[in-house]
C-alpha cells in the first residue's frame, strides 16, 4: 500500500471535488431514495383509505395529522434556502482560503506531461477516447449526450412525480438516470481521475504510480478474430454485428420497458416519434457499457471498422 | 397537541442553526480578509521584524562607534581642522555675507518681472503659431501686426526695491530679466569662491574621521536610521524592463544591500535579514541591472510563501541553487571561462570535469577547444581556397571580356581595373590561409589527453600489472584519475589483451642503474611535486596535477620511464592522422628519409601532412641530464609495495581476446582519454552536457529510484547529480537488465566537495534564457584573461607559481619548502608579471625557458632555481595567449611600446655605481654575478637579463616596496625614503650625491636598464676589492 501515492492524488486541489464526490452522491442518491420510498407508503396508504386523503393531502413524509396540508413558500421555504445559501457560502470561502488552484510547469510543447488529464469534469469524456475512437467519443457521444438531455422532456409521457419524491411513479425515469449519471457518468470521472495513471493505464487505488510500468496488452479488431480482410468485407461485416446489437438492444429495452402495467400505460401515452427518439438514445447509451465489456472482457478494440469512423 | 405533533417545517425555529452559521460566515470571512491581508502576504510580517530589529541594532551599533567617534572628535588634528574651518568661515562671512543680501534683493525682482514677461511672452508664441497655421498672405500680415502691437504696448511694471513704477516695453523686460539672472548667477560664484577654502577643510575633516572608523560611521547609521524612520511595508522589487524580470527578493531580503553589513547574529538570528556576503560581486552585479533570480534561481515574483519563492515547489523550473551549489548561478553566463575569479567551488568543478577526464566521454561546448578549433580552421581554409578560386576565375572572365575588342574601351578599362582588383584582393586570402595553416600545425601540439598513451604499454609497463588495475584502479593507486569500471573478470582478460597486443614496440635503450637517493633529492625538489604526489594516506604531498607515484616500481619498465622523465613527450612512433597510422621506420626508409621526428620534423614522408610527434601529455620536459633522469627512474623503480604480488597473465598474448576486447573499449570509451592504437578518432560516447541543467526533469532517468526520490525530496537536477556522481550506478538498481544495456559511468571515488563542486557546474550548466549582454563576452582584454586561463590550467602553471590573489601553490604546502632557508628556492609569483617584464622578452622564455640553445641545463632567469621553469614545448598560439594573458591581468597596452630609459651622464653612472655596490645597498650579495661560486649562494636573478626582461616603470615600484608586491620575499624594503616628490636613498650616500636633485630611485633603475656583462664584471672587481677594506 503506497500512502504516499495514494495521498498526492486525494490531496491535489483538483481532485478534491472528485474525493467529495464518492461520498456525497451515494449519499444524497439514499436520501432521496429513502425520501421517495417513504412517499410512495404514503400514496399506497392514502390510495387504499379515501377517508384519509381528504386530510393527508400532502405527498411528502413524515405527516402527522393536523399539520398543515400545504405551506407557503415565504417563510417556510425561503428560510431553509436562506440557511442553505449561507452553508453553502462558508464552504465555499473556507475553501477558497485553504485550497488554491494547482499551477504547474510552463507549457512545453516538446514535453507532455504524464499522465495528461482533462480537468476534472472532462475526465469522463476522456475515459470515453480509451473504449471509442477519438471522433466517436469526442464528437459524436458528447453531442448526443447534450441532445439527449434537451430531448428528455419531450420523449416525458409521464405526467405523475412532480414536485414530491417518488420511486414508484418514476421508476424507469430514475433507473435510467442513475445508470446514466452514476453509473456511466461519474464513475467515469473517478476511474480518471483516481485510477488512470501514467500512460493512462490502470493503477488500483493505493499501488505505486509507476512511470516505468509496462504491460502487455493486445487488442484486436473484431473482424480480425473471424479471419476478414477485407475492407468492404470488414464494412459489411461490422455493419451487421452493430446492426444486430441495435435490433438486440431494442428489444431487451422493449422488454424491460413493458414488463410492468405502469409503463405499459405510458407506452400508450407516447407517440411514434417519443418512442423511437427515446430508443435511439436508450440503444446508445446502453452502447457504452457493452463495449467498454467488449474491450475489458475481450479485449476487442473495434467492432465497426471503416475508413472514416471506428465503433 | 403536544410538542412533538407540531409540524416541523411550520413550527420549528431555525434561529439556532442560522445563528450559528451566520458566526460562522463571519469567522470566515474574517479569516479571508486575513488571509488576504498577512496569511498569503507572509513579507509583510518580514518587513515589520526587520524594522524591529534593525533599529534595535542601529541602537547598539552607535553605542561603541560614537564612542571612538568622540575620542577622534576631540583629537588635536580634527580640533585643529575645525578650528581652521571655523576661522576660514569667519574670515569668509562678511564677504559672504554682503553678496547674500545683494541675492536676497534680486531674487523677489526676478520673480515679481517673470509673471508679465510670461504673460506677454505665451501671447506672442500663441499668434506666432496661428500664422505658421494661417494659410492667406493678409491674414499672416495682420497677425503680424498684432504681435509687433503687443511688443510695442507698455505696461507698468513695479518690483520690489523700486520706489516707483515703471513703464516698459516687451523688449525692455526680456533685456533686463537677462540682466538680473547674469547677476544673481555671478554672485553666486563668487560666493562659492570665497566658501571654497571652508568646503574645502570641512572635507579634509570629513575623510579624517571616516578613514579613522573601521566600520560605518554615525553619520552613515543616523541617515540608515532616518531612512528606517521612514520605512514603509510595502512590496519591494526590482524591475528589469528589457529582460521582463521582476525579483520581489527584497520585500523579505531587507538586509541585502544596506550600507551597514548586517549578520544573522546582529539580527536576532534571523539569516533572513542578513547583507549579501559579498559586496564586492554585488558591485559588479548591480542588481538594479541584474536583478537576483538570474544568479541566484527561484521565483522572483512569488511572495506568498518561502517554498514558493525559493522556487522549491514541484513545477518550479529554476529552483534556488543550495548554498553549497551557489555559484551555479555564474556559470550560466560565465560559460566561456575554465576560471571565474571568486567562484571557487565552480573552478574546482570545471577543473574536475576536465582533468578528471569528464570531458572523456562528454562533449561540453568550449572544452573541447584544441579539437573544435582544428576543425573550423580546416573548414575556414577550404572555404578560403574556394573563393580565391572564384575570384582568380572571375578575374580571367574580365579579362576576356575586356579583351573582346566589342567591348568598349571605357568598359575594359573598367574590367580590368576590376581583375586586378579581385587578384590583389585574393593576395590577403593567401595572407589568411598562410595564417590559418600555421594554427591548424600548431594545433596538432596542442591536442593533449586526459590519460596516458595506451600505444606504448609495451614498452612501459609490466603485463600482469594491467588486469589488477583495471579491476579497480582505485584500490591500486588511491585518489587516481582513472575511474573504476564494473567490468567482469572476462572484459578485464578481453580488454588488457587488446590494450597489449595493440601496443606498438619500439627499441629502449638499455638503461645503466641511477643512484635512487640522488633521485629523491631530484625529484624533491627539481619540480615534480608540483604535479605529481608522492606517498600514501598521511603521508601524501604534492600536487593533484597528475598521477601519485607511491607505486611506480610495481607498475613500470625502468628504461622506459628513464626515457618519459628524461623527456616526457617522446613517441616511439609518429602518428599521421591523415593516413590514421603510426609510421615506423619502413614509411621514412621508403622515401630514403632517416626515421627523425620531432617539432622539427613533422611532416609526414608519404603525404606531407602534419604528423603528431610528441606524446599527447601536457607533462613538459624538465630539460634533465641523462644521469639525473636515471637517479630520478631509479628512486621511482624503489617506490614499491614488497608484499604485492600480481598474478601471471598468460592471457593477453591470446589472439581471439584481442577483437572482444576492441569492442569493449569501444564500447567503454577508452579512447575519450586514452590514446589508442586504430581508436584514434573515436566518438564521445557520452551525452553532451552543455545544457543539462536545463533538462526538464522528466528527461532524466530516475529510473525504478523515481518515486524514492520524489518522497525524499530530491527528484530535482541536483539530487539526480549528486546521486549519479556518488553511485555512477545508482539508476541501475533493480533494473533488470543485459550487461550491455547497463550504465557505463565509471565510478570516480569523488569526495563530498568533488561532488559538490560538479553539481555546481552542471547544475549551472543551462540553456540561459537571459539576453545576451547579460553573458560575459568581453571584447577587451579581458578575453585574452579568459583565453589565458584555459592554457594556465592545462599545463598547471598554478602548480609552481601564484597566478592570482589568493592562490597557493603546492610549494606553499610541502614540507621542505616551510624551512626559511627553502623559502628562496620557490618559484616565482606571477601576480603582476605583465607589468614586471618585457612581453617580447616573455615570448622567448616560454618559448625556451634556458634562453640558451646550448647550455639547456638550468633555468634562464633565476639559475639558483632547483625547481626550475620546464620546458612545455608551447605552440606559438598558446605562447601568444600566455604573454598576452598576463599583460592583461596587468592591464598593460598591446602591442607593446618599450618605455624610453633616459642615458646616463657619466657622473650619474657613478654615482649609481657607488649606490649599487655601497654597503647599504649590497645588491651583489644576493644577485647573481655569473661567478659561479657566488651564484651557488645567490638567490635573485643576474642583472645582465634586466634590461631585456623587465620594464622600468615596474622596477622602481619594486626596488621602492619589494614586500607590497611579494609578502615575504628577501629583497629589502624601504631602501628609499620619500624626500619632497622624489625618493632618496635612505642609508648613507656616497658623497658623490651631494647636490643631485633627481630621483635617486630612478637612477637606479636606469642604471640597471644600461646595464652589460662588462659593467657587472667592473662592479664585481670593484666589489671584490671593496670587500676586502674594513
Amino acid at each position: 500500500m503506497d500512502f504516499h501515492q495514494l495521498w498526492t492524488i486525494l490531496s491535489t486541489p483538483d481532485n478534491v471535488p472528485i474525493v467529495l464526490l464518492l461520498f456525497v452522491v451515494p449519499f444524497y442518491t439514499w436520501y432521496a431514495l429513502r425520501q421517495s420510498f417513504a412517499n410512495d407508503r404514503l400514496i399506497a396508504e392514502l390510495e387504499a383509505n379515501p377517508e384519509m386523503a381528504k386530510t393527508h393531502h400532502r405527498k411528502v413524509q413524515p405527516y402527522k395529522p393536523g399539520w398543515a396540508k400545504e405551506v407557503h413558500v415565504w417563510p417556510y421555504l425561503l428560510r431553509i434556502e436562506f440557511l442553505a445559501a449561507i452553508i453553502v457560502t462558508v464552504i465555499l470561502m473556507v475553501w477558497s482560503i485553504t485550497l488554491n488552484a494547482p499551477l504547474e510547469e510552463p507549457s512545453n510543447p516538446t514535453l507532455t506531461m504524464n499522465p495528461s488529464k482533462a480537468p476534472w469534469y472532462f475526465l469522463g469524456l476522456q475515459e470515453m477516447l480509451v473504449y471509442f475512437d477519438p471522433w466517436m467519443a469526442g464528437v459524436v457521444m458528447p453531442s448526443l449526450i447534450i441532445i439527449g438531455l434537451m430531448a428528455i422532456p419531450f420523449i416525458d409521457a409521464n405526467p405523475l412525480g412532480n414536485g414530491y419524491y417518488t420511486f414508484r411513479q418514476r421508476k424507469y425515469s430514475i433507473l435510467t438516470f442513475i445508470f446514466g449519471f452514476i453509473v456511466l457518468w461519474v464513475s467515469m470521472i473517478v476511474i480518471g481521475t483516481l485510477i488512470r495513471g501514467p500512460g493512462w493505464m490502470w493503477f488500483w487505488p493505493g499501488t505505486t504510480w509507476d512511470h516505468n510500468r509496462l504491460i502487455f496488452e493486445v487488442n484486436r479488431d473484431l473482424p480480425d478474430i473471424f479471419g476478414i480482410t477485407a475492407r468492404v468485407g470488414k464494412i459489411i461485416f461490422g455493419a451487421i454485428v452493430v446492426l444486430l446489437y441495435c435490433v438486440a438492444a431494442a428489444i431487451g429495452v422493449h422488454k424491460l420497458l413493458t414488463r410492468t402495467s405502469f409503463n405499459r400505460k405510458i407506452l400508450a401515452r407516447m407517440s411514434v416519434l417519443q418512442y423511437v427518439t427515446m430508443q435511439v438514445f436508450l440503444v446508445i447509451m446502453l452502447a457504452l457499457p457493452v463495449k467498454i465489456m467488449v474491450r475489458l472482457l475481450f479485449r476487442i478494440k473495434y467492432i465497426w471498422v471503416t475508413p472514416w469512423f471506428n465503433i | 397537541m403536544s410538542d412533538q405533533e407540531k409540524d416541523p417545517v411550520v413550527h420549528s425555529s431555525l434561529s439556532k442553526p442560522l445563528f450559528i452559521w451566520s458566526a460562522l460566515l463571519v469567522l470566515s470571512l474574517v479569516w479571508g480578509l486575513y488571509d488576504e491581508m498577512y496569511g498569503i502576504r507572509p513579507w509583510k510580517g518580514y518587513e515589520a521584524r526587520f524594522e524591529k530589529l534593525y533599529g534595535r541594532y542601529l541602537k547598539q551599533a552607535k553605542l561603541p562607534e560614537g564612542e571612538l567617534e568622540r575620542q577622534i572628535k576631540s583629537s588635536a588634528e580634527y580640533q585643529r581642522l575645525t578650528r581652521e574651518m571655523n576661522a576660514a568661515a569667519a574670515e569668509a562671512a562678511p564677504a559672504a555675507k554682503a553678496i547674500d543680501e545683494k541675492v536676497n534683493v534680486i531674487v523677489p525682482q526676478i520673480l515679481a518681472l517673470n509673471d508679465p514677461f510670461q504673460e506677454v511672452r505665451s501671447h506672442i508664441g500663441s499668434l506666432t503659431y496661428q500664422i505658421e497655421v494661417t494659410r492667406s498672405e493678409s491674414g499672416k500680415n495682420s497677425l503680424r501686426k498684432q504681435i509687433e502691437e503687443l511688443k510695442q504696448e507698455t505696461r507698468k511694471i513695479q518690483l520690489p526695491g523700486w520706489a516707483e513704477a515703471k513703464e516698459m516695453k516687451f523688449d525692455d523686460m526680456n533685456v533686463l530679466l537677462l540682466q538680473m539672472k547674469a547677476q544673481k548667477a555671478d554672485l553666486l560664484q563668487q560666493r562659492v569662491e570665497i566658501m571654497k577654502k571652508t568646503t574645502e577643510i570641512s572635507k579634509q575633516r570629513d575623510e579624517y574621521l571616516t578613514d579613522r572608523i573601521p566600520g560605518a560611521s554615525t553619520e552613515t547609521l543616523t541617515s540608515v536610521q532616518n531612512s528606517l524612520d521612514k520605512f514603509d511595508i510595502q512590496i519591494r522589487q526590482i524591475h528589469i524592463k528589457d529582460v521582463d524580470l521582476v525579483d520581489r527578493c527584497e520585500s523579505c531580503h531587507l538586509g541585502t544591500r544596506e550600507p551597514v553589513q548586517l549578520t544573522a547574529a546582529s539580527m536576532g538570528g534571523e539569516q533572513v535579514f542578513a547583507s549579501h556576503p559579498n559586496k564586492e560581486l554585488l558591485k559588479i552585479h548591480d542588481p538594479d541591472k541584474f536583478g537576483c533570480t538570474p544568479c541566484h534561481g527561484g521565483n522572483g515574483v512569488a511572495l506568498s510563501s518561502v517554498t514558493k519563492a525559493h522556487g522549491y515547489n514541484k513545477y518550479w523550473l529554476w529552483p534556488l541553487h543550495h548554498k553549497e551549489n551557489i555559484e551555479a548561478g555564474c556559470q550560466q553566463c560565465h560559460v566561456k571561462e575554465i576560471v571565474t575569479e571568486m567562484a571557487p567551488t565552480l573552478n574546482a568543478g570545471r577543473e574536475i570535469f576536465r582533468l578528471r577526464g569528464c570531458m572523456g566521454c562528454h562533449r561540453y561546448d568550449g572544452f573541447d577547444r584544441e579539437a573544435d578549433e582544428m576543425s573550423s580552421t580546416t573548414q575556414q581554409i577550404h572555404q578560403l581556397d574556394q573563393q580565391k578560386a572564384e575570384w582568380i576565375r572571375q578575374a580571367g572572365f574580365d579579362e576576356q571580356k575586356a579583351n573582346n575588342p566589342r567591348t568598349s574601351d571605357a568598359d575594359a578599362k573598367k574590367l580590368f581595373q576590376e581583375s586586378n582588383d579581385l587578384k590583389v584582393r585574393s593576395t590577403g586570402i593567401d595572407a589568411k590561409i598562410e595564417q590559418l595553416d600555421m594554427r591548424s600545425r600548431s594545433l596538432v601540439r596542442e591536442v593533449k589527453k586526459v590519460g596516458p598513451s595506451l600505444k606504448e604499454v609495451r614498452m612501459k609497463l609490466k603485463k600482469e600489472w594491467i588486469p589488477v588495475w583495471l579491476k579497480d584502479p582505485h584500490n591500486w593507486r588511491e585518489g587516481t584519475k582513472m575511474p573504476t569500471f564494473r567490468l567482469d573478470d572476462y572484459e578485464i582478460q578481453a580488454i588488457a589483451a587488446f590494450i597489449w597486443q595493440s601496443g606498438v614496440t619500439g627499441q629502449l635503450a638499455q638503461q645503466k642503474p641511477g643512484d635512487p637517493v640522488k633521485g629523491k633529492e631530484a625529484f624533491e625538489t627539481r619540480g615534480c611535486m608540483a604535479c605529481h604526489s608522492m606517498g600514501e594516506g598521511a603521508q601524501k604531498q604534492g600536487g593533484t596535477f597528475a598521477a601519485n607515484l607511491s607505486r611506480e616500481g610495481e607498475k613500470a619498465n625502468y628504461d622506459y620511464i628513464v626515457r618519459w622523465v628524461h623527456n616526457p613527450r617522446q613517441r616511439t612512433e609518429p602518428y599521421c592522422a591523415y593516413e590514421k597510422k603510426d609510421l615506423t621506420a619502413e614509411d621514412y626508409s621508403k622515401h630514403n628519409l632517416p626515421f627523425v621526428f620531432d617539432l622539427e620534423h613533422t611532416k609526414c614522408p608519404n603525404d606531407g601532412h602534419e604528423l603528431q610527434v610528441q606524446q599527447m601529455t601536457p607533462m613538459p620536459s624538465l630539460r634533465l641530464t641523462e644521469d639525473e633522469a636515471r637517479d630520478i627512474a631509479s628512486y621511482l623503480m624503489t617506490k614499491k609495495h614488497d608484499n604485492a604480488t600480481y598474478q601471471d597473465a598468460g592471457y593477453m598474448d591470446d589472439p581471439n581476446l584481442k577483437n572482444k576486447g576492441l569492442a569493449l573499449v569501444r564500447f567503454y570509451g577508452c579512447a575519450g582519454c586514452h590514446e589508442i592504437s586504430g581508436l584514434e578518432d573515436e566518438q564521445r560516447i557520452g551525452t553532451e552536457l552543455t545544457k543539462e541543467g536545463s533538462k526538464p526533469i522528466e528527461r532524466l532517468d530516475f529510473a525504478l529510484l523515481g518515486h524514492q526520490a520524489e518522497e525524499e525530496g530530491w527528484e530535482t537536477h541536483k539530487g539526480f547529480f549528486e546521486h549519479k556522481l556518488a553511485d555512477p550506478a545508482v539508476y541501475d538498481q533493480g533494473k533488470e537488465k543485459a550487461k550491455q544495456d547497463r550504465l557505463k559511468m565509471p565510478n570516480f571515488n569523488f569526495s563530498k566537495p568533488d561532488i559538490d563542486a560538479v553539481t555546481t557546474f552542471l547544475e549551472g550548466s543551462v540553456d540561459s534564457t537571459m539576453p545576451a549582454r547579460y553573458f560575459y563576452a568581453p571584447a577587451d582584454q579581458r578575453q585574452d584573461i579568459i583565453e589565458g586561463w584555459w592554457v594556465v590550467r592545462k599545463y598547471n602553471c598554478m602548480g609552481c607559481h601564484r597566478v592570482h590573489v589568493g592562490q597557493t601553490t603546492v610549494f606553499d604546502t610541502m614540507a621542505r619548502y616551510q624551512d626559511p632557508d627553502w623559502l628562496e628556492q620557490k618559484p616565482p609569483t606571477l601576480i603582476g608579471e605583465g607589468a614586471r617584464v618585457n612581453p617580447e622578452w616573455l615570448m622567448g622564455f616560454l618559448n625556451n625557458p634556458a634562453l640558451s640553445e646550448t647550455d639547456t641545463d638550468r633555468d634562464g632567469v633565476r639559475r639558483y632555481l632547483h625547481a626550475r621553469m620546464p620546458t612545455f614545448s608551447f605552440s606559438d598560439g598558446e605562447i601568444r595567449k600566455l604573454v598576452r594573458f598576463f599583460q592583461a591581468l596587468s592591464s598593460q597596452a598591446a602591442p607593446f611600446i618599450a618605455q624610453q630609459v633616459d642615458p646616463l651622464t657619466d657622473q650619474e653612472r657613478t654615482m649609481a655605481r657607488q649606490l649599487f655596490t655601497s654597503e647599504g645597498a649590497p645588491c651583489l650579495k644576493c644577485h647573481m654575478t655569473g661567478d659561479p661560486k657566488h651564484d651557488a649562494k645567490a638567490t635573485a636573478p643576474n642583472f645582465t637579463v634586466a634590461k631585456d626582461r623587465l620594464q622600468p616603470g615596474w622596477t622602481k615600484r619594486w626596488i621602492l616596496d619589494p614586500a607590497m608586491m611579494a609578502p615575504g620575499t628577501a629583497m629589502p624594503s624601504g631602501l628609499f625614503k620619500r624626500d619632497g616628490d622624489r625618493w632618496v636613498f635612505a642609508g648613507p650616500t656616497p658623497a658623490s650625491f651631494n647636490g643631485y636633485t633627481k630621483d635617486q630611485a630612478d637612477l637606479l633603475v636606469r642604471y640597471m636598464f644600461q646595464f652589460t656583462p662588462e659593467e657587472l664584471n667592473r662592479l664585481r672587481s670593484s666589489a671584490g676589492a671593496g670587500a676586502g677594506k674594513p
